[in-house]
């Protein structure tokens, strides 16, 4: 069994009545970079920040690097580095104080060549003041901080949220460059599913603040399948199959999102409803993911009147 | 070694399948001939920025199917093509895929003929370019 460094337990969080984070159980092992997806508000953010230990549970626990989130020690924290949503800086600041600042939090693994390398490479001068950079700019800064104590652990709030396609590689390149050392692990919530699927191993979904999937990114990509069974007369109203997450019909057709169920259960399954054909529809990821987390059921958005 | 892979994440295809098929393809093409090294897991990922495991994956799926070699400690290496061998489903599955092609060129109009033609043409072609590179 591989190391595991980021666990929670039945992780729970209401915001006065609301329920924002439902019994998370999540296990993230040594080495990966998981991509952690949800829609808006499914609670992503208040996942993290109870992680970092930023927000008290109302019931569950979380560890990181084995330490429980609300007692993290100086030293845990040190090994473990957090990008917050929107990059959000001491705006007074120049570069060099920011840096000066936030070397102080990790005296013996800053790494001071690294992180001149990264300004440089960003055509961005340490004198400037955090107020004068763009979004962009303030973005670099940020995962140069946080990569220039090489840590362990890397926590990122949607980091690439309204960067430029440019900035956003960047972004990945860095993960990228990071998991390549010895021992280091990133967890990054994110809306864009491309980047996920560029740069991550596993993928964490979390819908309406439950934990629906924490797997292999190949294995959810192999396990959320469309099916369409097309019949000569009409399609029956629904059928029995394993695995069965919702299910559209229209007149000779039943359109299917099954998840985890084996070819040959949808072969025999196709037999025994009478199907005449049936046909598998290949997903990308962002399909996949917006099936998976679609309510059953729903409704289009327009219905355009038939002429 | 002029091998370019590009990637496009939002494909029905998951990545390290997109690494793998384009290998194949340069394999096929003898821009990788016998023997040809492919670049270290680690160095290739962070060429394409993808995640290492993807790169691994790839790899060992090429392993599979008997086009590369994997020497521990030495790397990856393109396998000699008398020793590669194609099963009845791979053959199976090749057919399945000219099905695609076939009724494309059968909704233009071809007659089964003419297809052949096509298809020789541009078999003719490929092993052409392969034979240009061994001379």
């Amino acid at each position: 069994m591989p190391e595991i460094v980021l666990e929670t337990e039945g992780l729970t969080k209401y915001f006065g009545g609301t329920l924002a984070v439902d019994h998370l159980d999540l296990q993230l092992p040594l080495g990966c970079i998981c991509g952690f997806v949800g829609r808006n508000g499914a609670g992503k953010t208040t996942a993290i920040k109870l992680m970092l230990g930023l927000l008290r549970p109302t019931a569950g626990s979380s560890r990181l690097l084995g330490c429980y989130s609300e007692a993290l020690t100086p030293a845990i924290r040190q090994r473990i580095g957090y990008v917050t949503e929107g990059h959000r800086l001491f705006r007074w600041m120049s570069i060099a104080e920011l840096e000066r600042f936030q070397r102080a939090f990790f005296p013996k693994q800053w790494d001071d060549k690294f992180f001149a390398d990264m300004i440089e490479y960003f055509s961005l001068s340490k004198k400037q003041k955090i107020k004068q950079l763009s979004n962009g700019q303030r973005a670099q800064v940020s995962l140069a901080l946080a990569l220039a104590p090489n840590p362990e652990l890397i926590i990122m709030d949607d980091p690439t949220l309204g960067l430029d396609a440019a900035i956003r590689r960047q972004f990945l390149e860095g993960m990228i460059q990071l998991i390549m050392r010895q021992g280091r692990t990133v967890f990054f919530s994110s809306h864009i599913l491309s980047d996920v699927e560029r740069v991550a191993d596993r993928i964490a979904v979390i819908d309406k603040g439950l934990l629906k999937a924490n797997c292999s990114l190949e294995q959810f990509r192999e396990a959320v399948k469309k099916v369409i069974f097309s019949f000569t007369d009409s399609a029956p109203a629904e059928t029995d199959i394993e695995g069965l997450l919702h299910c559209r019909r229209s007149e000779k057709e039943l359109e299917m999102i099954l998840v985890g169920t084996d070819k040959e259960k949808i072969a025999d399954c196709a037999k025994s409803a009478g199907a005449t054909e049936y046909k598998i529809v290949p997903m990308n990821l962002e399909d996949q993911f917006i099936e998976f987390t679609a309510p059953p059921g729903r409704k289009k958005l327009f219905q355009w009147e038939e002429i | 070694m002029g091998l370019w892979i590009q990637i496009s994440p939002g494909s029905n295809e998951p990545v390290y399948i997109q690494v793998a098929e384009q290998i194949s393809e340069a394999i096929a093409k003898n821009q990788l001939a016998s023997g040809d090294k492919l670049p270290a897991v680690r160095k290739l990922a962070a060429e394409l920025v993808i995640n290492p495991n993807t790169v691994a994956r790839a790899y060992s799926r090429l392993e599979q199917a008997g086009l590369v070699n994997t020497k521990t400690g030495s790397g990856t290496f393109v396998a000699d093509p008398k020793l590669r061998k194609a099963d009845a489903a791979d053959i199976n599955t090749l057919a399945e895929r000219m099905d695609t092609l076939i009724s494309r060129g059968l909704n233009l109009g071809l007659q089964a003929q003419d297809i052949i033609k096509v298809f020789k043409a541009r078999i003719d072609k490929f092993v052409g370019q392969s034979n240009k590179k061994e001379e």
